[in-house]
Parts: C-alpha cells; structure tokens; sequence
C-alpha cells in the first residue's frame, strides 16, 4: 500500500527516488516478517529513533518553539545493508524527520547505492560507489541523523546547517574512495561527481529571500575529503570540499528572474583529538558563494562566509557525558556585523551572523538508548529558517534554546 | 638483634602483601580464528583493519566474520585497550560512522565468552578473542607480529 501512494505522488524531482524507497521497504518489511534465519548471508538492519522538545526563549528554531516550546523536532530511520561478497556492498536508508517547517516527517531516502572495490589487502582498498551516497564533508555530515554520533542534539549549525540539510547531507552521482593503511596512520580518500539535492523547503528562500516562480536544477558538482587517523582515531584530521552548483530554471515570461547560476564552494578544516575520557574537536571554514546570470532584479553577487567552532567533551562518569561549544558563523566576511546588509535591504543586521555558546550533557542508559539536554546562548539570527522566520522581522538577537532529546538505535 | 629480626618479619610481611595485593596477573588474551583460516600471523595493522571492520576478506579471498563481545564487557575493553591499542569507545565510533553511512557493516556481538568460542569455532571464515586459558582445538590462535 505504501508503494502505491508514494508512486503516485505528483512530486515529480523525487518519484523515483520514492518508488525505489517504497519497493525497499516493502522488501524490508517482508524480510522482517520471515525467520532471521531466511535472510541471505551478509544481510544487516538497523535503526534509530529521536524525539526531541526544544524551548526558545525568542525566535523559532525547529517549530513554534517561542515562548511555549514543542515536540516539533523528530527522527525516525531505518537502514539495511546486504555484502553481497567481500568485494560488493549494497545500502539504503530511509528516513522521517520533523523539523518545524524545514521538514514534514515525509519518508526520504537519506542513500542507496552499490560499493564495488577493485582491490583490497591489508594496506590498501580502493573502490567506487554508484548511487545516492552521503557527502563526505567535515567529521559529522556522513551520519548527521544519527543523534549518537552526533556531539550534541544539534550539529554546530555553522557548519551543519540544518536549514539547508538535503543539499549537504547527500548526493545522486559516483564516488571514487581509497584507503591506505600505514605504520604511522592511515589515509582515506573520497572523491565524488554528483548531482546536489535541491528539495529543501528552505534553500530557494534562502537564494531569493522569499519564493521564486521557477525552479531550482541541480547542475554536476564536485565533492571530495583527505582524512588522515593516527592510532585508530585518536588523531584525526581532514580536508573536504566541495564545489556545489545549482541552477534555475525561470518560471515563464512573468518571472522577474533569469536563468541564473548559483555556486557554493565549501572548504572545511577539522581536527580532532580523542582521548579515553575526554576529547577536542574544532572545524574551520571559508565558505565562498557567488549568484550570477540572474538579470537586473538579482545583480551578480560575490560573498565569502567563514564559519568555525571549538569544543570539547569529557567523559566525567561511566555512561555520561558533558560539553562545552563555541561556535560562529559570519554570511558575509566583509560584512561580519551585517550593518552593510541592513543599510541596503532592511532587513535585521543580525541575521548575519551568529554566535553560539552551548553547554550540553549527554547519559548513554545503556549502549543503545540515551538521553541528553543541552542549552545554547546565542547572539544572533544567522542559522535560523526562513520558513519559520519570516523576514527576519520579528526576531531578537539574543535569545536562548533549550534542548531535550530521548534515542534510541538498534 | 631483636631489631633487625623485627625488620627482617617485617619486610617478609610486607612483601607477603605485596603478593597478596597486587592484582592476579590478567589471563592474556588471544586472537582467536575459525580452524580453516589459514593464514599464520598478522600484522597489528591488519588486525585493527579487521576490527575496524574495513579489512573484510582473508588473504585467499575468504569473507571475514568479526565476533566481538558486547562493549561494556570487560574483555571486549581489555583487548580493544592492549591488542588493538585503541579505546572502545573509538571503535565503536568507526563502527557506526560506517553502518550508518551505508559504507560498511557492523561486526556480530555475542552474550558471552563461551558463545565467542562455538561461533568462532562453527563459522568459516571468523575472527574473535579469547583469555588463553579457555581455548580448546576447535578454534586457532593466530600470533600478532
């Protein structure tokens, strides 16, 4: 039944993504019903949960979360996996997730793809995926939804925007990877050709500062990351970029816009230490966008964002975790306290930037069921959704959020 | 006299508790395979690959089954801490880094010491740990250098 309200959804971009999604989980659900034992060799499921209640003190992040708070913010997520044999790997993860307005809980598929590698021995692996496959940017985008492997309930939104979330958690195309293992570290490389996701609720308002008449087109973009670890991961540091390019195509002669050109071009710096108890992270950030071809009423535009953040967690009990987490982001490096940007637009100057402090603590009942909070005092308005902020016009620049999230994984 | 035999008894004392105190010398642990594996030794690299589940074929292209215990059992900590030289916590980690970006699988936990040692000894192909002291034929000991 699922198959067949999903295939006849009118929303063209993403049909044959749902189909292939609705077919899978029919399987899955078979494959669920069977005995354990008829399943193929090489067959692995898993899972997570999240709910979340988030409270803001001004401004709406996740939900109507002003004043009242909501349970707005939810993941649900299941992945299966079949290693068909050693050398030939196939998965795919659906997703539902509620965030407010940014996201309606709909059934997406997070990746599905076939990882073929060509050569493998002890020092060496090198092979191609082919498929939806998760950017490989920074230490946290491969696995964002999974709230256990994130630091915190919410990603340091400078660089994890979660405004902005399809666009950079994965793309339709094909990767190159290679590991090198070595006596003094090991090294990973990935580098993909991919068309971006341009479904994001989010992302056209955050091109044009309201809704367009046309669409939004992924154009071939370029992605890859240098990671090198040092005893397991005790050191680990990387470089990803990625050069994203998306165009638009007009809606008919009425459309103020032409088709323009929309161009992102990430560089991320992450290093991270680990030891047993506590551990240090930091990421740094330039991150280049240009807009151009879209006629008078959009003039071509050049702006360099940075973004960074510093933090630290310890390991002060067994099972619990706190935080510590400063992080910031500029839209616009010639422009860092937006005076510029409200002089010409209008528009609150502290939508463009943000700072953010965040304290959090983190309680792992057992290995697969947590529970955490966490509170942010946040100068700022610059990651906040369009969507749920209009304008900007009603928000406050400094305002606090309070998080709770329960999860669950198998 | 007295004296010296007050400090001698005391000494001997001393060092009586000293054996009694220090902690029983732990039961080293062991790679431990399936009885067709066929390969020798391994290199601690090797090995951390295979536990990190990115190394997954034997060198005669035999797919590997890793078999760990639980994460807050004791042994499985004990040898991701003195074989592997890396802790728990970052093995699980890459685990889940892997699993849930669709890269990689995640190894087969099992309850306890002695399901380790029947599923080791059952499954072709499979890799696992064990204290010395309780190891029988039906399983390898593959030497780490």
């Amino acid at each position: 039944m699922t198959a067949s309200v999903c295939c006849l959804s009118n929303n063209t971009p993403g049909r044959l993504a749902r189909c292939a999604l609705s077919v899978f989980l029919a399987g899955l659900l078979g494959l669920i019903g069977t005995r354990a034992q008829a399943w193929p060799e090489g067959v692995q499921l898993h899972g997570f949960a999240s709910q979340g209640f988030l409270l803001t003190s001004d401004n709406n992040f996740f939900g109507g979360t002003d004043g009242d708070g909501s349970f707005g913010f939810g993941e649900l997520g299941l992945n299966g996996s079949w290693q068909i044999s050693p050398d030939l790997l196939l998965s795919l993860q659906v997703l539902s997730r509620r965030a407010g307005e940014t996201d309606d809980g709909d059934l997406r598929m997070d990746y599905g793809f076939l990882d073929y590698s060509f050569i493998s021995d002890a020092d060496n692996r090198w092979g191609i995926r082919l498929g939806r496959i998760m950017n490989p940017l920074g230490l946290y985008n491969d696995t964002r939804d999974v709230a256990f492997t994130r630091p915190s309930i919410l990603l340091p939104q400078s660089i994890y925007f979660d405004v902005n979330r399809n666009l950079a958690l994965s793309a339709d195309g094909v990767q190159l990877y290679g590991e090198r293992r070595t006596d003094w570290g090991d090294f990973f490389l990935q580098l993909g050709y991919v068309y971006p996701r341009v479904d994001d609720p989010d992302f056209e308002r955050s091109i044009f500062f309201g809704d367009a008449l046309g669409d939004l087109e992924s154009d071939p973009s370029w992605i890859g990351r240098l990671t090198y670890e040092r005893d397991g991961g005790r050191f680990r540091f990387m470089v990803s970029g990625a050069q994203v390019n998306v165009g638009y195509d007009p809606g008919g002669p009425i459309d103020p816009f032409q088709a323009g050109k929309f161009r992102f071009q990430p560089l991320i710096l992450s290093a991270q230490y680990n030891a047993e108890r506590w551990s240090f992270t930091t990421e740094y950030a330039p991150r280049p966008v240009s807009l151009y071809s879209f006629g008078p009423f959009l003039p071509d535009t050049d702006f360099t964002g940075q973004s960074y953040y510093l933090q630290g967690t310890y390991k002060f009990a067994p099972r619990w975790e706190g935080l510590l987490r400063y992080d910031v982001l500029y839209w616009d490096t010639d422009d860092r306290d937006g005076s510029k940007f409200a002089e010409l637009t209008g528009l609150p100057a502290h939508s463009r930037f943000s700072k953010d402090w965040t304290v959090g603590l983190r309680w792992d009942v057992t290995p697969s069921f947590m529970l955490r909070a966490e509170f942010h005092y946040i100068d700022g308005t610059g990651w906040l959704s369009e969507l749920e902020n209009p304008g900007r016009l009603d928000t406050d620049r400094y305002w606090n959020l309070f998080a709770i999230l329960a999860s669950f994984r198998f | 006299m007295q004296y010296r035999v007050g400090v001698f008894a005391l000494v001997l004392l001393l060092s009586l508790f000293s054996v009694v105190a220090l902690p029983q010398d732990p039961d080293p642990l062991v790679v431990i395979t399936s009885p067709d594996v066929v390969q020798q030794s391994l290199s601690p690299n090797a090995l951390r690959a295979i536990f990190g589940m990115r190394l997954r074929s034997w060198p005669s292209g035999k797919p590997i089954q890793v078999f760990v215990l639980n994460e807050t059992n004791p042994v499985h900590i004990q040898f991701c801490k003195q074989v592997l030289n890396i802790f728990p916590h970052q093995l699980r980690s890459s685990w889940d880094r892997q699993v849930y970006s669709g890269t990689g699988q995640a190894p087969r936990e099992v309850e306890s010491m002695e399901e380790m040692l029947a599923q080791v000894a059952a499954t072709p192909g499979a890799i696992g740990y064990s204290e010395r002291s309780r190891i029988d034929d039906s399983v390898r000991v593959l030497p780490i250098q």
